[in-house]
């Protein structure tokens, strides 16, 4: 997308922690933790990048998909849009607005390929259209998502690191286990992820950081977010998320 | 249309198209509202919000912040069967009087110089917007470009448009763009192609303005193409390097030469003006031929007397601009619908259908978000306004438009929510001498003769505008740090020709109605046409 990040609604909208892992009431009352929810974000998120891998569809899409998932459920509660319908319907508007249409029906069969039907996963093309209405809505018809993969491309030619940008590129795909993109614009987060790599492969890039005059702290407070993800969460949650969304499903 | 009733502001509505639609919510109004939300610019359309009514059954409270289009959704067709969307879809614009086609088809309309300059001024100030942004508007023509009372332009209707990237590799579709105002080069095939487009499009609408009516008028791609041939001349490898490679060009290589005669048939404009004109309506589009917006806002044209007037400065607008009651296309195209019935009744039928009738618009591979025009305010006859469905209007030049084109491409273009086919007659019956009476007397064809009046003395003018001396325009580009700077000031001479209060007398700018006279109302064949 052309355009410019500073004047975009994404900016606009940026969150504070605070603000993004509030357990909204109706969950609180079907017993999900703050834990339980940041577990859903991450099992969905990477179910999208599954689903996503099937159509076949560009990273881009993924990320925008994520980027919907997590800001629809500032808004929303789980109790009300089930996420197992709400993940495949953000990559199937994802989709679209990244201008790589895929078509509800071979969502819609994908999904079965991969999802078992004992964990509810069967919904259908109506469902999809349907919820994709609710979403639209619930994003507020915001569709431009800005992420951190262009601005890595640039800053990493300018730091002349851009031997690094294959761990870089898969550090930013990583970020989007969290909520970093709905908090940081997304130059912060490629700094974050060049700072990370840097450590990583124990280059000295100090210098470089210094005349670039960000915040280092807020940059190391990225960096901790994604490492944190890396440490506990790496892993899934098939074993969880069964019980977590059959407290979902209960009635208080 | 509708009021916000928090702060009393009159807005337009258009509806999204949801019925037909097994992909969900259409990728078109996808691609439009995220372009429209992206965009922000004086010379844009601004969408202020979008708005969801969940059905006559439910009380939405979003729905009551809006008044409903009166009478409009109640009666909308209900959906057919296995549409999952009980509601509809609104996007909120701001309102607009008029738009430039509805607004230049009054009986007897006559735009001025500086109007035509400050409508073309603008129109290449928010198409720069667009191209700068990588947007291509892919549908610019009269109906929209909307136009207020103070004489602001603003592009609407992006429901074609796109975003592009400068590396073009991206296949885009050559099926946009209203026929009349399709550059050549997507008649032949062409599927990369960038900002170029527009600027054809531009030149249609500039050279439309100049000379009173549309100047290509194709009947379907093939005839599109056969008159820009014989207008701008026949490609060839010399004028358009890079022709013959197009996909269709051995289908449509005209069989006769023709020469470029775009210089000829507007002779009468003045120098400037058909510099410009020569430079947009060029067949090749490469940037190195045809002009791209930002330099065409360079162009002699707007920096030369008489200048573009000003919308900004009230004072102008009051002068300069004329005010006009609301018009839109489809409104004025039913007027004259209504006159031709009149006439139909005393004359032979059919013999009056052809001319005036717009194109069609271009075939869409998905069914074009409806377009919802807004209905004006203070409308005499507001109840012939909602009812009346447009399908009617384009009898005549549907049949040109080249098949294959169903009611939702031709009433899309303005149709209102829920307008009750056919419902036009009663009421159009009804109403059709009130209609006729306005039309001699309250559309003022000119405006008062006081201001608006003819050319002003040539001596006056000469001693109040001394022409530029040749060289001293300032050459760096006004619009060039991507802002619309204003007009630059420095350069000696010119000091004179800004709207200093010295000039500002009513009256100077004015006069000239720069339509031809009647007796050249003939078309591009030479053919006289009863207008």
């Amino acid at each position: 997308m052309a355009a410019n990040f500073w004047t975009s609604s994404h900016c606009k909208r940026l969150l504070e922690q605070e603000e993004i892992s509030v357990v909204s009431n109706d969950d609180r009352d079907r017993g999900l933790t703050q834990e339980d929810v940041k577990i859903i974000k991450i099992y969905f998120s990477s179910y999208i990048k599954k689903l996503a891998q099937r159509a076949k569809v560009r990273q881009r899409v993924v990320a925008t998909a994520i980027a919907y998932f997590r800001r629809v459920y500032t808004r929303k509660s789980f109790s009300e849009y089930d996420p197992r319908l709400v993940a495949p319907t953000c990559l199937y508007l994802a989709s679209k607005a990244e201008e790589s249409t895929v078509q509800a029906k071979l969502l819609i069969f994908y999904m079965k390929q991969i999802g078992s039907d004992e964990n509810g996963f069967r919904y259908d093309i109506k469902d999809i259209l349907e919820m994709e209405m609710k979403l639209l809505e619930a994003l507020d018809y915001y569709l431009v998502i800005y992420h951190p993969y262009r601005p890595l491309v640039q800053l990493l030619r300018d730091a002349g690191l851009s031997d690094m940008i294959e761990m870089c590129w898969s550090i930013v795909n990583d970020s989007y286990g969290t909520d970093l993109i709905l908090m940081h614009p997304p130059y912060m987060i490629a700094l974050a992820c060049i700072y990370i790599s840097c450590v990583i492969n124990e280059r000295d890039n100090r210098l470089w950081f210094e005349e670039s005059r960000v915040d280092m702290t807020v940059i190391k407070n990225i960096a901790m977010q994604i490492f944190d993800f890396y440490d506990n969460y790496r892993l899934g949650f098939e074993d969880r998320i069964g019980a977590i969304l059959l407290k979902l499903s209960q009635k208080s | 249309m509708a009021r916000e009733k928090d702060t009393n502001e009159i807005v337009a509505l258009k509806k999204v198209r949801m019925d037909n639609e097994k992909e969900g919510f259409p990728i078109t109004a996808i691609r439009e509202i995220k372009i429209l939300k992206k965009l922000q610019h004086e010379n844009v359309i601004k969408l202020k919000e979008i708005v969801t009514s969940t059905g006559p059954e439910q009380d939405d409270p979003k729905e009551t912040q809006k008044d409903a289009p009166k009478g409009a959704k109640e009666k909308s067709p209900s959906p057919p069967d296995g549409n999952i969307y009980k509601g509809s879809i609104y996007m909120v614009f701001e309102y607009m009087d008029h738009d430039l086609t509805g607004l230049s088809d009054r009986p007897g309309m006559r735009f001025t110089v500086p109007q035509i300059k400050c409508y073309m001024k603008q129109l290449l100030t928010g198409l720069y917007y667009c191209h700068i942004n990588q947007v291509l508007h892919r549908d610019i023509k009269g109906s929209n470009l909307l136009i207020d009372n103070k004489g602001n332009l603003k592009l609407a209707d992006f429901g074609l448009a796109r975003s592009f990237s400068n590396d073009q590799n991206a296949q885009l579709t050559n099926r946009v763009i209203t026929l009349w105002y399709r550059p050549p080069e997507l008649l032949l095939g062409c599927t990369k192609y960038g900002p170029a487009v527009d600027m054809w499009s531009v030149g249609c609408i500039f050279a439309e303005l100049l000379y009173g009516k549309p100047v290509l008028t194709g009947k379907n791609e093939q005839d599109q193409l056969a008159k820009i041939f014989e207008f701008c001349g026949t490609p060839d490898e010399t004028n358009w390097p890079g022709v013959s490679k197009l996909p269709w060009y051995n289908m449509h290589r005209p069989s006769i030469y023709y020469k470029r005669r775009v210089k000829d048939v507007f002779k009468q404009f003045d120098r400037h003006a058909l510099d410009l004109v020569e430079r947009m309506l060029t067949l090749d589009p490469l940037q190195a031929s045809r002009i791209i917006a930002k330099d065409a806002l360079d162009a002699e044209y707007f920096w030369t007397d008489p200048l573009p007037c000003d919308p900004a400065r009230q004072v102008f607008s009051i002068h300069f601009l004329p005010r006009y009651e609301s018009s839109h296309e489809f409104q004025t195209k039913r007027k004259r619908q209504q006159q031709k019935d009149d006439m139909a009744k005393r004359q032979k039928p059919n013999q009056h259908y052809h001319h005036n009738s717009r194109p069609p618009p271009p075939i869409q591979q998905q069914p074009p978000v409806q377009n919802m025009r807004p209905v004006p305010g203070q409308a005499v006859h507001p109840s012939a306004h909602t009812g009346g469905a447009h399908q009617g209007h384009y009898a005549g030049g549907g049949g040109g438009g080249g098949g294959g084109r169903g009611p939702p491409g031709n009433s899309n273009r303005h149709p209102q929510a829920g307008g009750r086919p056919g419902g036009s007659g009663g009421s159009g019956g009804s109403s059709g001498g009130g209609y006729q009476n306005r039309n001699q007397g309250g559309y003022g064809i000119q405006p008062p003769p006081g201001a608006y009046g003819g050319p002003p003395p040539a001596g006056g003018r000469g001693g109040s505008y001394p022409m530029p001396p040749p060289g001293g325009y300032p050459q760096g580009p006004p619009y060039g740090g991507g802002g619309r700077g204003p007009p630059p000031m420095g350069g000696g001479g010119r000091g004179g020709q800004q709207y200093g209060p010295s000039n500002s007398l009513p009256g100077q700018y004015s006069g000239q109605p720069y339509g031809q006279p009647p007796q050249q109302y003939m078309d591009m064949d030479g053919n006289y046409r009863n207008y």
